[in-house]
């Protein structure tokens, strides 16, 4: 039986134990303080990020239902705020603000004070390219187009321990997202199933094939090969304990039969397989609502749905794991205050993230949203970013992660960290 | 040393014409007369002083400047000479009839940007046409989906329109083909260095469709030209212009309200072309300089491409004679134009250079040229086409080398790949086998090796990209790192040994591989003797006894094509 102590198999660390991960002596950090080691690090928190592509409207999401200028620039875009009329209503959160009916798995958590909203995010360039403005928002230098690596990648780098596994860092993702480029370790895939040896309609010959090529991975010169060959095998044998198809999520959780719901449950696996997790990265798609955007039904309402169904079963699946987790929702900006002349709505500034964990500061909007009149608007026509992205990102890297260094997270950066998450 | 040159140059030219010289080097005209003839160039690549036979030096030159070495052809760089193997690949211009006739089923390749607008054009555009000749009503959107679509399908029928992720399939499907059966593998090859280099993404909506074209007209046939030039016809193209904004920088505008266009400097080119294209990061400008070199490059855009983009800008450009464009200091070059308008007509300096006040083009024109030249340049480029091309990390006495004949020969990129060839660095035990293979470059190079024979390059496509590359759609300038460690960890790896069984199973559609063809139709009497004959024409001139030992018995009885995936999927064919 292969055990998460396999990682130190073969490493000269195993000799000290897992009990002195904490005060590694000198000349050990200062090998691994140049490339981190590849063993288990327990780590227990996970900061788990879902990036909404395509730019979600977060006044749609999240609305300021008793603001007329609002009402008035969406005549066919707007949700009741009382229940009564023709199809659902908004649900009213505090008096001001009113969460979109296909949010409505959000509101007990929301009640449960774990939720925490922030309204008028965004970025301080004003690029309403989605192009740009996720290539900024993911590498965390909104008006460096040449930083190498993604935020997501240096908070990796910034981890305070030594040690790392090869699922330190994984995005359900069929390709590595732009926040996890860089130079630390981390894995794209977009099915944990993938992770073996595969020989189609030939299961026999996959393992005489698996068997050979650890023999070869591991008789070849000492290096990246044979390391990385090293750590595959036992990544695989790790995972095939798991009974990965059979997965039964917990407390009757049911995941949405979509990508996102997929991911999420794939990502509990790993938490609850405790093969050392601390970031993963998934993404919801289509957001991008120029046309026929819906109000409670329709494209929105199905996204919206979908983002939240997926996140509450993944909530109710940690069980006992919910203590370690915070997830933390992006996208690029938000959208135009009015509709456009197809039923929809165009690129626009602020937008609204979600953030979830027992650790956040939650049952409360955050941001300063003005009263969306016309002289209130970014360029007379969007709703203003006033809260920083990087202010919401560092405080939860922060407060979830301990990753405090700003100047490496957040490199141009300065502000100060907004209060989402609860002190201490 | 000099004498001996020019002697030679006399020789040669004296020998009917044949010949011309490029630089100081001789190339032939027509390679089917140095096929015959066998006229060594004038350099020497000091491989025996390696300690390297002359089969595992061509080996080793086939693994660097190819994909990957087709079956007998070791034997084949031997007999024609190393020197003159790779004088025949700078000279690029083998004929290509395999790759021709395989590429003519893919109709959009040849397509101006021009073409490819009034093809292919944007999703989003399609509709606006659409509403625009009143084919489509704007307040039906929202009612019916389904019949929109139908309404918009008839549409784009109707106008020959085609969607534009058949423009981008046809593009990734040429590459793989060009890779797997070009002759000038070494075009092949730098192209795409270049590419990466000068990194623009499928990603980005704006350059996309552009990309086709910039790949075409201004990487490939200058990927073995002069430095210089190549940065200029970047700075100038379409896609570059779109992909790091400068289409849209321009001196700042008072009084602008417009809340649509995005008026005013914007550095991200300028900066980019700094840091990743020329200087490097610590090749010493200063964030002023970016600025300066901003206001520079103000007014450099894109030439309306496409009647949509026409009939909204050009109607009144296209009122003017170029005459009249260029009294006015504007300057229409193919797709490229200089809006003298936009342009900040003000003093800068850049690195110390002024530039007067009232420049227009020109300007610009002159901070590339002196970009280009700098030793910081000579030397960031030199470094990068050395760890393309020796080791990751290459030694400093052969990047000075390099950046010295950069500097002396004008950045010519040929001189420079001489001068890397040519030195002891290349050759040596610490080069040998020290680069990793990227996933298109294990991809490409088995299929190489197996004479496969790519029917449909999609799904070999998918294969490269679940390893980790998916070419032409790297979001950021940077391109990707070129080096071992970016492409191996734990889940790639994994995918490379799997796709190594998937394609010797013959489970990958549309690429049809024979292993018993490249044995002469016989099929190996035992593992151990697969091992050995595959082993030979994966892996040309490399030891695989150990590897033979350890594997050879657990595949007693196991299948031909689960050895031959076995050994792509083995440590030593990630390395070239």
């Amino acid at each position: 039986m292969i055990t998460r102590r396999g990682f130190l198999k073969g490493s000269g660390l195993a000799l000290f134990g897992v009990g002195l991960m904490g005060g590694i002596p000198g000349f050990l950090a200062e090998a691994a303080a140049r490339d981190k080691r590849l063993m288990l690090y327990k780590g227990k928190r996970v900061l788990v990020c879902i990036f909404q592509r395509g730019a979600m409207d977060g006044l749609m999401a999240v609305t300021p239902f008793s603001d007329t200028w609002l009402q008035a620039a969406r005549p066919g875009l707007s949700l009741p705020a009382v229940a009564g009329g023709r199809g659902s209503s908004l649900i009213d959160l505090d008096g001001r603000w009113g969460l979109h009916p296909g949010l409505k798995a959000f509101e007990p958590l929301f009640r449960e004070g774990r939720l925490g909203i922030v309204h008028g995010i965004g970025s301080p360039n004003n690029t309403r390219s989605h192009f740009d403005a996720q290539d900024y928002m993911e590498s965390g230098t909104p008006f460096n187009k040449g930083t190498a690596s993604g935020w997501l990648n240096r908070a990796v780098g910034l981890l305070g321990h030594d040690t790392l596994t090869p699922f330190t860092a994984v995005s359900l993702t069929p390709a590595l997202p732009r926040s996890f480029y860089g130079e630390h370790p981390t894995v794209a895939i977009s099915n944990l199933q993938d992770f073996a040896i595969q020989l189609k309609g030939n299961p026999a010959g996959a393992n005489v094939a698996a068997k050979s090529f650890e023999e070869l991975y591991d008789q070849t010169s000492p290096g990246l090969l044979h390391n990385a060959g090293k750590e595959s095998f036992e990544a695989m044998k790790l995972l095939q304990q798991a009974d990965l198809r059979n997965y039964v999520p917990a407390n009757g959780a049911v995941y949405p039969n979509s990508p996102l719901g997929n991911s999420l449950r794939q990502i509990a696996q790993l938490i609850k397989m405790d093969v050392g997790l601390e970031v993963a990265f998934t993404e919801s798609n289509g957001w991008d609502t120029h046309f026929n955007q819906g109000t409670d039904n329709g494209i929105f309402a199905r996204n919206v749905a979908d983002l939240s169904n997926s996140i509450a079963a993944f909530w109710r699946d940690l069980d006992a794991n919910q203590d370690y987790v915070t997830v933390m929702t992006m996208t690029e900006f938000g959208r135009t205050v009015h509709q456009n002349g197809t039923g929809g709505t165009d690129h626009g500034r602020g937008s609204c993230n979600f953030i979830l964990g027992n650790n956040v500061a939650g049952g409360k909007v955050y941001g300063n949203v003005p009263e969306l009149a016309m002289e209130n608007l970014e360029d007379g026509r969007d709703l203003p970013v006033t809260t920083d992205f990087r202010s919401v990102f560092s405080a939860v890297a922060d407060a979830h992660l301990r990753i405090s260094d700003d100047k490496v997270l957040f490199p141009d950066w300065v502000g100060s960290k907004a209060g989402v998450m609860k002190v201490g | 040393m000099k004498v001996v040159i020019k002697m030679a140059a006399v020789v040669l030219a004296a020998m009917g014409g044949y010949f011309l010289l490029s630089g100081f080097m001789a190339v032939p005209v027509s390679p089917h007369v140095l096929s015959g003839t066998r006229i060594p160039p004038l350099y020497h690549f000091p491989y025996r002083q390696a300690g390297l036979t002359e089969r595992q030096a061509a080996a080793h030159l086939l693994s660097r400047f190819t994909y990957g070495a087709r079956p007998g052809e070791v034997d084949a760089v031997v007999q024609m000479g190393l020197e003159s193997w790779f004088a025949r690949q700078l000279e690029a211009s083998l004929p290509d009839d395999s790759v021709d006739r395989r590429l003519t089923q893919y109709d959009a390749l040849t397509l101006t940007n021009e073409e490819v607008a009034n093809t292919y054009p944007r999703n989003g555009q399609v509709l606006r046409m659409a509403i625009r000749d009143g084919v489509i009503d704007k307040d039906s959107v929202k009612v019916d989906r389904a019949a929109y679509r139908d309404v918009l399908q008839n549409y784009m029928q109707e106008k020959g329109y085609k969607r534009e992720q058949e423009l981008f399939r046809q593009f990734c499907c040429q590459k793989m083909l060009r890779a797997a059966y070009s002759e000038n593998q070494l075009l092949e090859v730098m192209t795409d260095f270049w590419f990466n280099h000068f990194n623009v993404s499928i990603t980005k909506n704006d350059c996309a469709e552009f990309i086709p074209a910039y790949e075409r007209d201004v990487i490939r046939p200058n990927a073995l030209g002069r430095f210089n030039e190549l940065l200029l016809k970047t700075a100038k193209s379409p896609a570059m212009l779109y992909y790091l904004d400068n289409f849209i920088s321009s001196a700042p505008v008072q009084n602008d309200t417009s809340a649509q266009r995005a008026r005013g400097l914007n550095e991200n080119y300028a900066r980019e072309v700094m840091e990743l294209h020329t200087l490097g990061v610590d090749g010493g400008y200063t964030q002023q300089d970016v600025t300066e070199a901003a206001r520079v490059l103000t007014g450099w855009g894109v030439y309306p491409i496409g009647e949509f983009a026409k009939a909204g800008r050009a109607a009144q450009l296209n009122r003017w004679t170029d005459e009249q464009i260029a009294r006015r200091g504007f300057v229409h070059d193919g797709d490229f134009f200089f809006n003298a308008n936009r342009h900040d007509k003000g003093e800068k300096v850049v690195l110390g250079h002024v530039f007067p006040a009232g420049g227009g083009y020109q300007e610009g024109v002159d901070l590339l040229n002196m970009l280009a030249h700098q030793p910081a340049t000579a030397k960031f480029i030199s470094r990068k086409i050395a760890v393309r091309f020796v080791s990751d990390d290459p030694p400093a006495s052969l990047i000075d080398r390099m950046a010295k004949t950069f500097m002396e020969r004008n950045g010519d990129i040929r001189q420079v790949l001489i001068t890397m060839v040519s030195a002891p660095e290349f050759w040596s035990p610490l080069a040998l086998r020290e680069k990793t293979k990227s996933p298109f470059e294990v991809a490409i190079g088995a299929v190489r090796a197996l004479n496969g024979d790519i029917r449909q390059p999609m799904p070999l496509y998918n294969w490269v990209t679940r390893m980790g590359e998916k070419e032409y759609y790297y979001m950021a300038p940077t391109g990707y790192p070129d080096r071992g460690t970016y492409w191996i960890n734990t889940g790639s790896l994994l995918n490379r040994m799997n796709f190594g069984l998937a394609l010797a199973e013959g489970q990958i559609p549309g690429l049809q591989i024979n292993l018993l063809a490249l044995n002469n139709g016989h099929e190996p009497e035992s593992a151990e003797a697969a091992l050995q004959v595959y082993g030979r024409i994966l892996l040309p001139e490399r030891d695989l006894t150990a590897t033979e030992k350890r594997v050879g018995p657990m595949l007693y009885d196991k299948g031909l094509a689960e050895t031959v995936g076995i050994i792509i999927g083995s440590p030593e064919f990630q390395r070239r």
